[in-house]
């Protein structure tokens, strides 16, 4: 029989272990801005090796399963010397892995736009790092907003698989739970309402977002 | 570096890497066919099922693939549903599939343009032939690009598989270095297998798509 | 000869929500003739038109093709799926758009409703799809997608998909609006063929060369009323109306140098 005793007593934990849920996602996606910008800037560059870079860099993080690179990482860090908690080879990979497909959004974004604004910018005489600064970014950084908020919904998802290297966020917290309660079925139901309710609370903020820039 | 371990376990992972292309190739034919009658459902039925079906989407695109699998492996069991972890990990790649795959064949079938349909219905054919012969030719030919890219994502999502014990290429892998105390080496020649993988079979799929949609390219 | 439907349109009314699109529109359509439907944009002709074969849906009023109510098997009690396709398949319809089946090749989409709708045989229904497009002289371009014609080629591809279905009646929805000036006469001229062999047509159109030249009669619209209906003479040398002077006068401005 379906409990709904341990159904609603698992919220508790699960939730305090959304902390870690969160803290994954949140710094993955912050983290990932800012290498997803350098690897977009990259990818725009005159530089043939810098394109290059930005290309390899892209198509082996969206090629390569997101398991498999925390595995990497997670085994990698200690062999090159570096002893750091697993937490940061989580939030490390995260990052890396939402760098890929950020530098993808903005990119998209700045080609979104149309040429010509930017043409009338240097028309009228602003310098280059003021066309970009005034014009190209604050438009393609709102243009993308609304793709943003969508690979942090990706990311509070992909943040399950941390896991796997024994941290405890919402599915590795709901594991324990279930392994010492034996009622998988509800304790697993409650980890799926805990995901919901924050990726939904994440939808609504992504249709706000879109909404009043359409206005 | 320790590489001569893969002369020794190359069978078990040819086996496994077998077992995940079986994977995939399941998961994603079965949950094609499902995004494709929800799609049907969300385009001709009557607004509650709609709304059901709906639920179903929200709720699949809301939650982890792994927590799925674990509550329909772990979980199922307690409400009489018994899979071996292959049936469960096909199972759950079907349905996490689903809404996806939905959503691709929804917007493809939009696109369709109104009069195309029109111009069927003006001679006076049924809907269900219209389906047939009109909305599902057209609307899959605009939903290709996007059926092949998400194929290409379920094909990665397979190796969550291995954490329920399906004997996939990681889980392979993981007994392989486990067995051989090798960790990083594993690992790593995992990572570049996929991502040769993929690569390939992007561009097969990047193939396919042009050889399918031929008789668009304009040439007056 | 072909066999030809007249049609009765009386009293419409369609509205989208409160937008009033048909105001009570009464109209006659005689078998074998060539009616045009002609006005400003936004004025119902393409709705007027559209509720002929029950695209579009009127609230209000009759339209009865020989006779026989279309959409409704009494007022306000719709027709059933069934019988609204059996009507359907002796009305052909040509759009502005075309609206070629894109994945079918000429021969192809012309036998796709002589196959699902008429139960013919594929073969069959080929050959008669290869004389149908031979017949608006596109007997060479059997097997091109529509991708691979011209406007005015896929236009001829769509009539001959409509004229297959042997329809008695044939609604032209702007035929010519979507091509290119060059492109234009070549349908036109498959249009007057159809008109010549007593086909009943009702076009709705802006060129007025064609409905001065080939229509029997002519009927004006302006925000969804029907103002004038008049034989091609009385419309265009002697109308009674202001707005149909005005809609005339705006059209020659815009079509001299």
């Amino acid at each position: 029989m379906f409990s709904s005793k341990i159904f609603l007593e698992s919220f508790e934990p699960l939730m305090w272990a959304a902390r870690y849920t969160l803290l994954v996602s949140g710094l993955g996606i912050a983290v990932g801005l800012v290498i997803g910008a350098l690897i977009c800037m990259a990818s725009m560059s005159k530089s043939g090796f810098l394109r290059g870079f930005a290309a390899v860099w892209v198509s082996y993080l969206r090629g390569v399963p997101m398991l498999v690179q925390l595995l990497v990482v997670y085994y990698l860090l200690p062999v090159i010397g570096i002893d750091v908690p697993a937490i940061v080879a989580a939030v490390g990979t995260t990052a890396i892995v939402a760098s890929a497909y950020i530098s993808e959004i903005w990119r998209g974004a700045i080609n979104a736009l149309p040429k010509g604004q930017a043409e009338a910018a240097v028309a009228i005489g602003m310098a280059p790092g003021d066309v970009w600064r005034r014009v190209v970014l604050p438009q393609a950084v709102s243009l993308s907003l609304p793709a943003l908020i969508n690979e942090l919904i990706l990311l509070v998802k992909a943040s399950s698989l941390v896991s796997v290297v024994g941290i405890m966020e919402i599915t590795r917290a709901s594991q324990a739970q279930a392994g010492s309660t034996f009622r998988p079925l509800e304790v697993y139901l409650a980890a799926a309402c805990v995901y919901l309710a924050i990726n939904l609370c994440l939808a609504a903020l992504g249709r706000y977002l879109e909404h009043r820039m359409a206005v | 570096m320790e590489l001569s371990i893969f002369a020794h376990y190359w069978p078990m992972l040819l086996k496994g890497f077998g077992m995940t292309v079986l994977c995939w190739i399941l998961g994603t034919g079965f949950g094609m066919a499902l995004g494709l009658i929800i799609a049907l459902i969300q385009r001709y039925s009557i607004a509650p099922v709609r709304w059901l079906v709906q639920v179903y989407v929200e709720i699949i695109r809301g939650t982890p693939f792994l927590v799925q699998l674990f509550l329909l492996y772990y979980g199922g069991p307690m409400v009489g549903i018994r899979l071996d972890p292959l049936p469960a990990g096909i199972v759950g790649l079907t349905i996490y599939g689903s809404p996806y795959f939905a959503e691709i064949f929804r917007s493809a079938f939009r696109a369709v343009p109104t009069g195309q349909i029109e111009a069927a219905r003006a001679i006076g054919m049924s809907e269900p032939t219209i389906v047939q012969r009109i909305l599902l030719p057209v609307g899959l030919v605009s939903a290709l690009p996007a059926l092949v890219n998400f194929s290409i994502i379920l094909t990665k999502e397979t190796v969550i598989l291995s954490i329920i014990t399906v004997p996939e290429l990681l889980y392979q892998t993981q007994r392989m270095s486990t067995e051989t105390f090798r960790y990083l080496e594993a690992n790593l020649v995992l990572a570049l297998f996929f991502w040769v993988f993929v690569e390939i079979i992007s561009r097969i799929g990047r193939r396919f798509e042009r050889r399918i949609t031929h008789y668009l390219i304009e040439r007056p | 000869m072909v066999q030809a439907s007249s049609v009765e349109v009386r009293n419409v009314d369609k509205f989208y929500g409160p937008f009033q699109a048909l105001k009570n529109v009464s109209l006659s359509i005689p078998a074998g003739k060539v009616t045009c439907l002609i006005g400003p944009s936004g004025s119902g002709k393409s709705t007027l038109l559209r509720c002929m074969n029950f695209l579009e849906e009127y609230d209000r009023g009759e339209i009865r093709i020989d006779g026989k109510l279309i959409g409704y098997d009494a007022p306000g009690r719709k027709m059933s799926a069934r019988n609204l396709r059996q009507m359907r398949r002796s009305i052909g319809m040509v759009f502005q758009q075309f609206n070629l089946w894109p994945h079918m090749t000429a021969q192809e989409n012309v036998a796709e409703g002589l196959v699902r709708v008429r139960g013919m045989s594929k073969p069959e229904a080929m050959a008669r799809a290869a004389t149908e497009l031979g017949k608006v002289g596109l007997a060479d371009k059997l097997g091109n997608y529509p991708s691979r014609l011209s406007g005015g080629q896929q236009q001829r591809v769509a009539i001959a998909r409509a004229v297959a279905m042997e329809p008695k009646l044939m609604l032209f929805d702007e035929p010519t609006s979507a091509l290119d000036p060059e492109l234009v006469g070549e349908v036109l001229n498959v249009m007057k063929a159809l008109a010549a062999a007593g086909m009943t047509m009702v076009v709705v159109t802006h060129e007025m060369g064609f409905a001065a030249h080939v229509a029997d009669q002519v009927a004006f619209l302006e925000k969804g009323e029907l103002v004038a209906v008049d034989s091609p003479a009385g419309i265009f040398h002697a109308p009674k109306d202001e707005r149909i002077w005005n809609f005339l006068r705006t059209y020659n401005e815009r079509n001299s140098f």
